[in-house]
């Protein structure tokens, strides 16, 4: 298998029956996941056609090791393996089957197709459906959170009544059980109870399937429709099951009844880990499935840490397990066994292998913690001939000024460096507010007035080599709106000494551009995709423009073609749509409703380079590094959870009893709980060195003396006792 | 310069064929660049979405949906003439014959190592009367019905019968598949008593499995500076690429597409990410 030599352990789970099914858990970092790659592997080769073979993970970035495995050019010919999530399944079964179960779910379009929704056109009809609560009836008033962060809450509400597995309609009330505060907070979760209700009928009336809906339909009626049942299960007679502590109880549920009809099976878990738990994952319930399985296996032996790491984890899971007197609560989510024992500090290579591991960099303020983290990158790469790629900062929430620090000073440096996401949203990149504005311009009839300010944007990008300031003479000399309408006038009507200092190359192509939307304004009105499609096609990829040869803007101006031909798609035949929708798509960008994502990978990322992201992407990527950089490890990010007034993730699992009232006491274990997690998972994701940086104050000047730093402070005091007992 | 895990399919050899260049741009460089393909961009398309409708009813139709509720869906006339065509014709089972041990599977992908890479091909349907005969049926949701002359020189039916034979043992109880036993049939729904009857034999395979192999290693040798573009400029007209390339403003216009320019089916993807949830960040 490429190269790699498998232990005897991994060897035996590959190489198990093929009639056998087996549980395979340990903690991160012991070759479970390569055990199951290899178990792919031996199938295939033992003859079992590939399109028997389902993968299984929870999300697909966690796949990526048997899609790179799969492609390989040693993988037998024949079928294809199918690695999926369950999200996907349901996508797949819906399309295929929609027929059988559209009437009996409550979609009142049976006959029509299903319409699926995306995060962001669900975000536009919820916010189509809240937005006149909100300013009609004064939903939500006690609430201070930005609207659309309101939206994604209450589908957030939707998802995990759909991946726990309950009735959307009991979501205000198991939030109100879990309350005692004031009544204004109760009132809250009746609001958004009942917008989670109203998008729900809107959605039956429409046959429009949000990711709730696709899951509900899938589970509750798919998967108990035996067309379809019986299609999955006879095509599917291997089960390969990764990450299952990652995935949802109704994933589990779904498996758990599909592990009694394969032939083989491999569930695999990750200890201590469930990061998920925000989106519903339940360790727990994953635990179970056990249960169906002919055999247990656990892998201890750590691939990826350092003896030394090995004692650092150790001493950081002393100190921040979290300790459960006799009688009292357990912590609300938790791993279905204990952690795996780990290995004491002492017993591998004692403190001074923690001191070897552990590296400070204590400075006053923030930007001096940050000068000391590149300079600390800049030895390992110069000095100690670390790649890049082996190198990853991480912060418990990582904003884009830390971001745009960090990568700015890495770059002068120059280290190569990489993002979890491009720094921009789509919506405001130069090529995409060029592209509007322009649709703007060219359409007078949705009486949008772009500012001069954006038309002068618009043509020093859609311009080659335009520079600001004649873009700025140009705006000011033809962009003159007219009774409310846009209007570019002629080149040749301006003044020639005006002509002049625009120069007549720049003024023949604005004129170019400027006949070619007048040409389309004579026209009926295409779809904005296909007008932005031909916009782009016919002028500003053309010589003499700016996105000519610009793969950058190619690829925004790809983004946004395919943001609004997906708007058009959901919407188009709704017969409530008063507006244009290209009229009605500007104006949900401007509302910051769509196109505010990152849904796509923005270019190639650059593989050997430094890696910036927020903790628990870099754990979800499960991809061990040598060095990990911690940023404001004084902060309290890394033990609080975001602020979310309508809805609460561990209330809405299946381990809260329903009317059980949350804690303050609930709270502290969660968050302890959450750290321990946290901090063993990146330990466990390091092989030689972690650097912990720290500052007096943070970004925003407070003060910081967070929880992670009163584990270190113990553990080097404990470091340090013991070295004065030595 | 091709990575280890590229794959090819016949819609990437069939573009590298027209255009170097443009299998460069698309498959290694992958670059993104929406210009419209033809013109009218509004016909193209609804005809895309018709393809791909029609595919998927013949896929819920062979997975025992009802074909009653599957007309339903139907809602462009010439989708319903389509599927009625299709009702009417059964070319499942008057191009497989009616044996009792005739098998047919529905979208089925196969893939093998061919010099060195990864070759993959999806088929709408394959009927396998194990050890008799092996069907391979495509259809083609195109408004013109293609020639068998032209048909014969598209990478398609030189790919799909030899990965047939070559790894789909599986679908044949696990017995190989000779060539003989192969036959491809493009069924036109819009023209449905005229198929295009394909047989294989081992000629064929002989040749196409040489031919294969010398244009992958081809391929898999060439320098980024050897993509050069085609010198049949009527490509260009139908290409995305037109303007990265300096080769053209305006899209061909879809009623002048011609077989030899045939724009690839079922590119339209209506695949929406719903695995973006689980991308939320933390």
């Amino acid at each position: 298998m490429n190269g790699i030599t498998l232990s005897p352990q991994q060897l035996a789970v590959a190489q198990a029956s093929l009639s056998c099914r087996l549980f395979l858990e340990g903690v991160a970092g012991t070759g479970k996941t390569t055990a199951g790659v290899a178990r792919m592997h031996y199938l295939l080769k033992s003859e079992i056609p590939a399109d028997r073979l389902l993968v299984l993970t929870p999300q697909r970035t966690l796949a990526q090791p048997y899609y790179d495995a799969l492609r390989s050019p040693d993988t037998p010919g024949g079928g294809v393996v199918t690695v999926t999530t369950i999200g996907g399944l349901a996508r797949r079964m819906i399309d295929l089957f929609w027929p059988l179960v559209a009437e009996e779910v409550g979609f009142q379009r049976p006959a029509d197709r299903p319409v699926f929704l995306t995060l962001e056109t669900a975000q536009y009809y919820m916010a189509r459906i809240v937005t006149p609560l909100i300013e009609e009836e004064g939903y939500f008033d006690a609430t201070t959170i930005d609207r659309n962060r309101l939206y994604s809450q209450i589908l957030d509400n939707l998802n995990k009544a759909a991946v726990v597995g309950f009735p959307p309609g009991e979501i205000g009330e198991r939030l109100k059980g879990a309350w005692m505060g004031d009544l204004v907070q109760a009132r809250i979760y009746d609001q958004a109870q009942a917008c989670a209700l109203r998008f729900r009928r809107y959605c039956l009336a429409h046959n429009l399937l949000d990711f709730s809906l696709q899951i509900a339909v899938f589970a509750e009626h798919l998967w108990e429709e035996p067309l379809c049942r019986d299609h999955l299960t006879e095509t599917y007679t291997h089960l390969i099951f990764d990450n299952v502590e990652e995935d949802t109880p109704v994933a589990h549920d779904i498996v758990y009844s599909w592990l009694g009809t394969v032939e083989s099976g491999l569930v695999i878990f990750d200890h201590g880990a469930g990061y998920r738990s925000f989106l519903g994952a339940d360790p727990v319930s994953g635990h179970m499935l056990q249960d169906l399985c002919d055999e247990q296996r656990i892998f201890v032996e750590s691939f990826v840490m350092s003896g030394s790491v090995t004692a650092l984890g150790a001493a950081f899971d002393r100190v921040l397990r979290p300790s459960v007197p006799d009688g009292e609560t357990a912590p609300p989510i938790g791993d279905a066994a204990p952690l795996a024992p780990a290995p004491t500090a002492d017993s591998v290579t004692g403190n001074n292998g923690i001191r070897a591991t552990l590296h400070f960099g204590n400075r006053r303020f923030h930007h001096q913690m940050l000068d000391w983290v590149v300079a600390e990158i800049q030895a390992l790469v110069r000095d100690k001939d670390a790649f890049p790629g082996d190198i990853v900062v991480l912060a418990p929430f990582l904003t884009d000024s830390l971001r745009f620090s960090l990568a700015h000073r890495l770059h002068r440096v120059g280290i190569p460096v990489r993002s979890h996401r491009p720094s921009r949203a789509l919506r405001d990149e130069p090529a995409t507010q060029t592209l509007l504005t322009l649709a703007a311009l060219a359409h007078p009839e949705w009486e949008i007035l772009p500012s001069r300010y954006d038309v002068t944007d618009a043509l020093r990008h859609a311009i080659h080599e335009l520079d600001l300031v004649r873009a700025q003479l140009l705006a000011q000399i033809v962009y003159r709106p007219h009774r409310g309408q846009p209007e570019l006038t002629p080149f040749d009507e301006i003044q020639p000494d005006m002509q002049q200092r625009i120069t007549f190359v720049f003024g023949g192509r604005y004129e170019a551009l400027r006949t070619w939307l007048a040409a389309y304004r004579t026209r009926q009105a295409a779809p904005l995709d296909h007008f932005l499609s031909r916009l782009f096609g016919e002028v500003l990829s053309q010589p003499g423009f700016g996105f000519h040869r610009d793969v950058d803007c190619g690829l925004v101006a790809a983004m946004l073609v395919e943001s609004v031909q997906k708007f058009r798609w959901i919407s188009a035949d709704l017969a409530d749509n008063r507006r244009p929708l290209g009229r009605e798509y500007l104006e949900m960008v401007r509302q910051g409703v769509i196109a505010a994502q990152y849904l796509a990978p923005w270019q190639e990322e650059e593989q050997d380079a430094v890696l910036l992201a927020p903790a628990y992407t870099f754990l979800l990527s499960n991809r061990p590094v040598a060095y990990q950089f911690w940023l404001d490890v004084g902060g309290l990010g890394w033990w609080e959870r975001l602020y979310q007034p309508l809805t609460h993730p561990f209330v809405l699992s299946r381990r809260w009893p329903t009317g059980k009232v949350w804690t303050d006491a609930d709270e502290h274990a969660l968050r302890q709980r959450g750290l321990q997690r946290l901090v063993l998972g990146l330990v466990r994701r390091c092989r030689v060195r972690v650097y912990l940086g720290l500052s007096d104050y943070s970004e925003q000047g407070f003060e910081q003396e967070g929880p992670l730093l009163g584990a270190v402070q113990q553990i080097l005091r404990r470091f340090q006792s013991e070295r004065g007992g030595v | 310069m091709l990575p280890e895990s590229f794959s090819f399919s016949q819609a990437s050899l069939q573009d590298f064929v027209a255009c170097p260049r443009r299998f460069q741009l698309r498959y290694l460089l992958r670059l993104r660049w929406p210009a419209a393909e033809v013109e009218p961009i509004e016909e193209h398309e609804r005809r895309m979405m018709m393809g791909r409708t029609f595919h998927q009813m013949v896929q819920q139709q062979h997975l025992g949906v009802p074909e009653s509720r599957i007309e339903r869906g139907a809602s462009d006339p010439d989708l319903l003439r389509w599927w009625q065509n299709y009702c009417v014709y059964r070319p499942v089972t008057s191009f497989s014959g009616d044996a009792a041990s005739a098998s047919a599977r529905s979208e089925v992908t196969l893939s093998a190592t061919i010099a060195r890479y990864r070759l993959v091909a999806m088929y709408d349907l394959i009927v396998v009367e194990p050890g008799k005969r092996a069907v391979i049926l495509d259809w083609k949701t195109s408004d013109t019905r293609t020639s068998e002359a032209i048909l014969r020189e598209r990478m398609q039916t030189r790919i799909y019968p030899y990965l047939l034979v070559q790894v789909g043992a599986a679908l044949n109880c696990g017995q190989l598949i000779r060539p003989e036993m192969v036959e491809m049939i493009y069924w036109f729904p819009a023209f449905p008593d005229a198929p295009a009857r394909l047989p294989y034999d081992a000629d064929h395979f002989s040749r196409d499995g040489a031919f294969l192999e010398q244009l992958i290693e081809r391929i898999a040798d060439m320098e980024e500076d050897d993509f050069c573009l085609t010198s049949d400029l009527r490509q260009c007209e139908y290409c995305i690429y037109r303007s990265f390339c300096d080769r053209g403003i305006a899209a061909g216009n879809l009623d002048d597409v011609t077989a030899a320019y045939e724009l690839q089916e079922g590119d339209v993807e209506v695949d929406i990410d719903f695995e973006q949830i689980a991308e939320i960040e933390f």
